[in-house]
């Protein structure tokens, strides 16, 4: 009993400072200098955020330190902002251009990739072709034949006027085409067999399938068409009807940039962006490596 | 329940044919197995019938109503596919009853009915899961069960017993026997295999190439197969073949002069090519010194409890055999004898079964 008791405690004692010796992390070089190096790129991407809300929040005669942190932080930056431009009804503005254009990025892509994917007729593929090409044309090539057509059916200094040009996007159609044609067509032929027409095919079988792919797109596309600066510049004539990406230009001053105030309109500008993402945090990162972007 | 009948089906994907002029004739109430190779167009032949697939050339008709152009959910039929097909996104009772729902039963009518589907297949207790919370056997008669709740007129299964292990095949196929034997519904069955289309069918139908090659009770067709294709493709262990000349008498003769069946005499023309066939299980073991016997030269014995598969060479030819368990393989050279109600002859040129003049004697 004794020599078996000993040889387990023995056995016990041999084995525990190698089991300690395994559980304790080891770290390698290589893994350091990859963190080392993830590090630098997360500080280069947030600081300027982090610049950019610290500098609202500066006086103006502090805004050109070098100071982490300001002396005596104040909102008067924001107040200053309110005061000047519509910054509140810029920002509804602005949520609605983006929020509608991207519900219209989404239906218009589903419609388009359905069609295409499910419907077989003449040419098909040289329409998807088309389409394709047509998301390699540069926005310059676009922007007067757009104008042109957004003046005579009387949308300029419209909100409808930001949203209907940007009403159909390639890249969403693109996008759900894919998508739609890795979908199990075993699945859409059960709900042939079931009675199902196009209509609820599209609608109770294939779209609630796809919500991964349809909220990465209307995440893309809300971001995207709430950073849209040029297109807005050359529709816009009134502040009211214009977006918050217009109103940041009105601190940018031939005397000089009012650098505080537009700090504070940028950090109000983002906030809306940086809610989804902190909201929909995974899903933001799917869909950009979804879509291929960085 | 429906009578369906196909005339001079057709299918051509761009110069391809899948089907060449099928015609098929199926009573109310039957189950017909379609068995084929894969490619042999037999899931085409389904699809049409179903409506999945565009018809090239010919007529479906069910109940004497022809339904080409019809879609495929105002013709009547419910479908069992091979990778079950359900909805992912439904639970089991929403996907049993989404047929209904686009019917536009009423809710309380439409519980009512999948409660009732879902008790007859033993599912009652899984009626809120998700297909991905399902086995593959309960996945399978949720795919059964979405196909009954509509009372079809025709059920057609696409080898649905495929993703099963052997076990849950067998329980399903057993399961398919008495639900159709209960609701006595036309059923057109779509396997590869053979074991599957034996025990189901009331009528079988082997498909080669596009075409059918034999129609008939599953006793009918393994019994006297109508072509060298059906006969190869059917039984296991398959058929043995040696391949003979006709003489000047009619006989079959082997390569080295061998005549296995020298009573039997074939109006073929002499010198023509064909092959002596005989399954396994019919072969006798006999001393190497009686009338047409093949010496027989075993190579591997595989015990399969029921039986044992002797593997060897006749004439320089594979061949197997098949004994009872129970009977003791010889341990001296033996050969083996093809009675003559076990002879069937194919003619090489184009695999056509040809009966001895005295085909009496065969059956």
């Amino acid at each position: 009993m004794t020599t078996s008791m000993n040889r387990v405690l023995s056995s016990g004692a041999a084995v525990e400072p190698e089991v300690s010796r395994k559980a304790r992390p080891r770290i390698r070089p290589g893994a350091l200098t990859i963190h080392a190096t993830m590090i630098l790129l997360a500080f280069i991407a947030i600081f300027p955020v982090y610049w950019m809300v610290v500098s609202s929040l500066k006086a103006e005669n502090e805004i050109f330190s070098t100071g982490l942190w300001p002396s005596a932080p104040s909102l008067d930056n924001y107040g200053f902002v309110l005061s000047q431009i519509p910054m509140l009804r810029m920002l509804a503005n602005t949520t609605v251009v983006a929020g509608v254009t991207a519900a219209l990025h989404v239906l218009t892509g589903l419609f388009a990739a359905y069609a295409l994917v499910r419907w077989r007729f003449r040419f098909s593929g040289f329409v998807y072709g088309l389409i394709a090409l047509s998301w390699l044309v540069p926005f310059q090539v676009t922007m007067i034949p757009n104008y042109v057509l957004a003046s005579r059916l009387g949308l300029l200094d419209t909100l409808a006027g930001l949203i209907v040009p940007h009403a159909a996007a390639a890249f969403a159609v693109l996008m759900l085409y894919h998508a739609m044609k890795s979908f199990p067509t075993e699945i859409i032929e059960a709900a042939r067999m079931d009675g199902a027409k196009h209509w609820r095919i599209l609608w109770e079988i294939i779209t609630p399938n796809l919500r991964a792919s349809l909220a990465s797109l209307g995440i893309l596309a809300f971001i995207s068409a709430w950073n849209e600066y040029f297109w807005p510049l050359l529709l816009s004539r009134s502040i009211e009807n214009s977006v918050v990406q217009i109103g940041l230009q009105m601190f940018m001053t031939q005397e000089g940039n009012l650098w505080g105030p537009l700090m504070a309109a940028s950090t109000l500008a983002s906030l809306p962006i940086l809610a989804i993402y902190l909201l929909l945090q995974r899903q933001v990162i799917e869909s950009f490596m979804k879509s291929g972007l960085r | 329940m429906a009578s369906i009948r196909i005339s001079s089906l057709h299918k051509v994907y761009g110069k391809t044919p899948a089907v060449r002029g099928v015609d098929l004739s199926i009573g109310t109430g039957e189950f017909v197995v379609i068995l084929g190779p894969s490619g042999c167009g037999k899931s085409t032949l389904l699809r049409m019938i179903a409506g999945l697939e565009d018809i090239t050339s010919g007529v479906v008709a069910i109940d004497d109503v022809i339904v080409n152009d019809l879609e495929p959910g105002d013709r009547g039929c419910a479908m069992v596919f091979q990778n079950y097909a359900l909805y992912p996104h439904m639970s089991v009772s929403e996907n049993i009853g989404y047929s209904l729902k686009v019917a536009g039963v009423a809710r309380a009518e439409r519980d009512e009915k999948i409660r009732r589907v879902a008790t007859l297949l033993g599912l009652d207790t899984f009626l809120d899961r998700r297909p991905a919370q399902l086995s593959g056997g309960q996945r399978q008669r949720v795919a059964m069960g979405r196909a009954m709740i509509r009372s079809p007129r025709v059920f057609l299964f696409d080898e649905p017993l495929s993703n099963l292990d052997a076990k849950l095949r067998l329980q399903m196929r057993l399961e398919i026997k008495r639900l159709h034997r209960e609701l006595g519904s036309t059923s057109i069955f779509v396997t590869h295999d053979q074991l599957e289309a034996m025990t189901l069918a009331d009528r079988l139908v082997v498909m080669n190439g596009g075409k059918i090659e034999q129609v008939g009770t599953p006793q009918e067709i393994y019994r006297r197969p109508a072509s060298l294709f059906v006969a190869d493709f059917l039984g296991s262990p398959p058929m043995n073949f040696i391949p003979a000349v006709i003489d000047d008498e009619g006989k079959a003769v082997c390569a080295d002069g061998l005549r296995p069946c020298p009573d039997l005499i074939w109006d073929l023309e002499p010198g023509a090519e064909v092959r002596i066939g005989v399954r396994p299980g019919d072969l006798q073991i006999v001393g190497r010194s009686a009338r047409g016997a093949l010496p027989f030269e075993v190579e591997m014995v595989e015990d399969l409890g029921t039986e044992n598969h002797l593997h060897g060479t006749t004439t320089g030819l594979r061949m197997t055999a098949v004994l009872a368990t129970g009977e003791a393989v010889p341990d001296h050279p033996f050969a083996v004898l093809i009675p003559e109600s076990a002879v069937h002859l194919f003619r090489e040129r184009d695999g056509a079964r040809i009966d001895p003049r005295s085909v009496s004697r065969i059956h």
